[in-house]
């Protein structure tokens, strides 16, 4: 439980700096404050405080209170708290100061409100960030007016990032075979170093808030959660889940908890397998990634028998999970983990005692800490800067206030710094499941009555493998009145830039990899302006 | 580890072996818990539309067609396999199954349907509900009888009419 002295401090704190409302639930801490003050606030909280930045959502707001809404959601780790300021603006003259200059890592966020909501914000640079270019001016999707099947019946056009007129562009992207996932950057190098980056991404929002938030029920959109991402799902279906029975005060039994965390370490530990095969197949060491991709199968196979789905898909429901655990897959999940640590150990020993191997790691892509603070990087990208921070730890979740683990963090920050944060976290993960089937408690998986009552505000997150996933949430009739998703790599895309910068250009590839970015999951826009003499454009090859 | 040490990958290797399935010419490695496509047995289904709600894809689709059919309709091509609907079926007449080598060259080998043929009202002769729902409300809850062969609408005029004489009030019509 927190503290009261420090809750007690917040709210010295929020009040001395001119907060009109001052409310606390659990583990959340709620401000209100007004415009003009807000930007005092956020510097109070992200700098002296130290609290670190989780996202933003700005919100319509106009059938409840005839206003549009933004919160800020920011988290001070060390005691466990969750802030959300709140702020208010008038629709017909929506303009909020902006807090990006104060807080690098609410740039993004800024941006999407403004595109999606139409929240103007004064004090930044404020360009087209999600939306396609031809997309008409006024009409903001995520507008309680907007119907969620509107086609403005866009004209195609083409885009380019940069105006400068340069021959021999061979645009490789964002949609081309030989990339996974529609993405497109662009490395500007001279010779051989790289002196600037620019990323655009965005080609696979799928709208799924507004989905979520006009034709679906609260227990079909954990379906939808999963599909956010490809690998980390299930985080993301735990976290919706979580944050409405935050908001609800539904007690979920203590199995189902158990059964949560099992399956997020399942899933972490398939993650960063894939993520070092593939960090082994761009460094062109395919023998390892053979090896380590024939050591996630077993893991695969483990995420079936517990979930029916190789993709640990379906069985998360709002007030508990669908699937129980009985002494055979017990057995089973056992076994398996005794052959994937034995396996495991001894193909990182052997990676790592290839020479050409570690001196491409070490020193490349090196985000250094205040960077990473700067921005509030999340995940192994914070860990293997020197950021301790770990929501299992610090914001217990599920049943991770049963187990006993410890947060690995490295200093250098640099590509092997990531490595080494995610195979520690492999094998941190396989002694979290021994500890959790241990001591798996009695009982029934599903609350029994399940009532979600109107106009509850909740946030959460949970640590999926590449980071703090944010969900946040207003309940509503029978659906969330607004349901805000922030994935992992949102946050960290930002910080590619620094690790870029003054890189060879032949370990870019890598250095991309090493924040094991999804972009189906975060999906924007990132434009850095600066002189460019050469252009190249890289496919990222995974 | 020495400056050989990674040669020590060929020992890995050499313990581990083959482990590419010939698939598809043996079976392939699903587990137990695998959930695949799902099969309706016409013969249960009494058309209630719970699975239709319950679906989080739109899979499950339910409309009224031709003259006096019901058609509950399953399209592979949307489902992912969450099993919600056999949760909710309130007659077990969803069975689940590994089946997932769904390709094929013909859409309309995706779809499936059971038809219901509609209950009509005795009263006004319109259309409601379906026969097989209406014999396992009859089933489940004998005590319905008395209203159960009339349709929403004509259910409700009676209801009001009945208050109406309880009441000594004058009759709408």
């Amino acid at each position: 439980m927190v503290n009261k002295q420090i809750i007690d401090n917040y709210r010295e704190l929020a009040l001395s700096l001119g907060a009109s409302d001052f409310a606390h639930s659990g583990d959340t801490v709620y401000i209100v404050v007004d415009r003009e003050r807000l930007r005092g606030l956020a510097e109070a909280l992200y700098w002296k405080k130290n609290c670190y930045f989780r996202t933003c959502a700005a919100t319509d707001e106009t059938k409840i209170n005839g206003f549009l809404a933004l919160y800020h959601i920011f988290g001070d780790d060390r005691n466990g708290l969750n802030i959300v300021v709140k702020t208010y603006t008038e629709p017909n003259n929506p303009v909020i100061p902006s807090i990006s200059d104060i807080v690098p890592a609410a740039d993004w966020c800024e941006l999407e409100a403004y595109d999606l909501v139409g929240v103007e914000f004064s004090g930044r640079k404020l360009y087209r960030f999600m939306l396609p270019p031809t997309w008409p001016k006024g009409l903001y999707p995520l507008r309680k007016d907007t119907p969620y099947n509107y086609r403005p019946g866009l004209p195609v056009s083409g885009e380019r990032i940069s105006e400068s007129p340069v021959s021999a562009v061979v645009p490789v992207g964002p949609y081309h075979p030989a990339l996974h996932e529609p993405e497109y950057f662009e490395l500007y190098v001279e010779g051989e170093k790289v002196v600037d980056v620019k990323y655009r991404g965005f080609h696979v929002h799928r709208g799924i808030e507004k989905l979520a938030e006009t034709r679906m029920t609260y227990q079909q959109i954990n379906f939808l959660a999963e599909r956010i991402c490809g690998i980390c799902g299930f985080e993301h279906s735990v976290c919706y889940a979580q944050t409405v029975e935050k908001a609800a005060k539904i007690d979920v039994p203590e199995r189902a908890l158990f059964i949560r965390s099992i399956v997020l370490e399942v899933e972490r530990i398939h993650s960063h397998l894939l993520w070092i095969g593939v960090a082994a197949h761009l460094l062109g060491y395919d023998t390892g990634f053979m090896h380590s991709w024939r050591i996630r199968e077993l893991v695969m196979y483990l995420a079936e028998l517990l979930t029916g789905s190789r993709k640990t898909y379906g069985i998360n429901l709002i007030g508990g999970v669908r699937k129980d655990i009985n002494e055979e897959k017990k057995k089973k999940i056992l076994e398996t983990l005794e052959l994937v640590e034995k396996d495991f150990k001894k193909l990182v020993d052997t990676m790592l005692g290839v020479p050409e191997l570690v001196k491409r790691l070490k020193g490349t892509g090196i985000l250094p800490r205040e960077e990473a603070r700067k921005l509030s990087v999340v995940g192994p990208v914070a860990r293997g800067s020197g950021l301790d921070r770990d929501i299992r730890r610090d914001l217990p979740y599920a049943a991770y206030s049963y187990a006993e683990f410890k947060v690995p963090v490295y200093d250098d920050g640099d590509n092997l710094s990531r490595l080494l944060v995610r195979v520690d976290e492999v094998l941190g993960s396989i002694s979290i499941i021994r500890q959790l089937l241990d001591q798996l408690p009695r009982g029934e998986i599903m609350a029994e009555d399940i009532e979600i009552p109107e106009g509850r505000i909740a946030t959460s997150s949970v640590e999926a493998p590449r980071g703090e996933n944010v969900h946040f949430i207003i309940t509503g009739r029978g659906k969330p009145y607004r349901w805000r998703i922030r994935a992992p790599t949102y946050q960290n895309i930002p910080a590619l830039k620094i690790m870029l910068e003054g890189e060879n250009l032949a370990d870019a590839p890598l250095t991309i990899a090493s924040i094991d970015p999804c972009f189906s999951c975060t999906d924007r826009i990132y434009v850095i302006r600066g002189g460019n003499r050469y252009r190249m454009i890289l496919p990222r090859r995974y | 580890m020495g400056k050989l040490g990674f040669v020590k990958i060929l020992v890995i290797a050499a313990e581990a072996g083959r482990v590419t399935r010939k698939y598809p010419y043996e079976p392939p490695l699903v587990s137990s818990d695998f959930r695949g496509k799902i099969e309706i047995d016409e013969t249960k289904c009494i058309g209630c539309g719970s699975c239709v709600l319950a679906c989080p894809p739109n899979a499950l689709v339910m409309s009224d067609e031709g003259e006096g059919y019901r058609v509950l309709k399953y399209f592979v091509g949307r489902c992912i396999f969450c099993w919600r609907c056999i949760d909710v079926c309130p007659v077990d007449a969803i069975k689940g199954t590994r089946e997932f080598e769904l390709a094929t060259d013909n859409v309309e080998d995706l779809d499936e349907a059971v038809i219901h043929k509609r209950a009509s009202c005795t009263e006004c002769n319109g259309l409601y509900s379906t026969v097989k729902q209406k014999a396992y409300v009859m089933e489940k809850a004998p005590i319905t009888e008395n209203y159960v062969d009339k349709c929403p609408e004509c259910r409700r005029n009676k209801l009001l009419r009945a208050f109406e004489k309880r009441r000594g009030g004058e009759s709408l019509e």
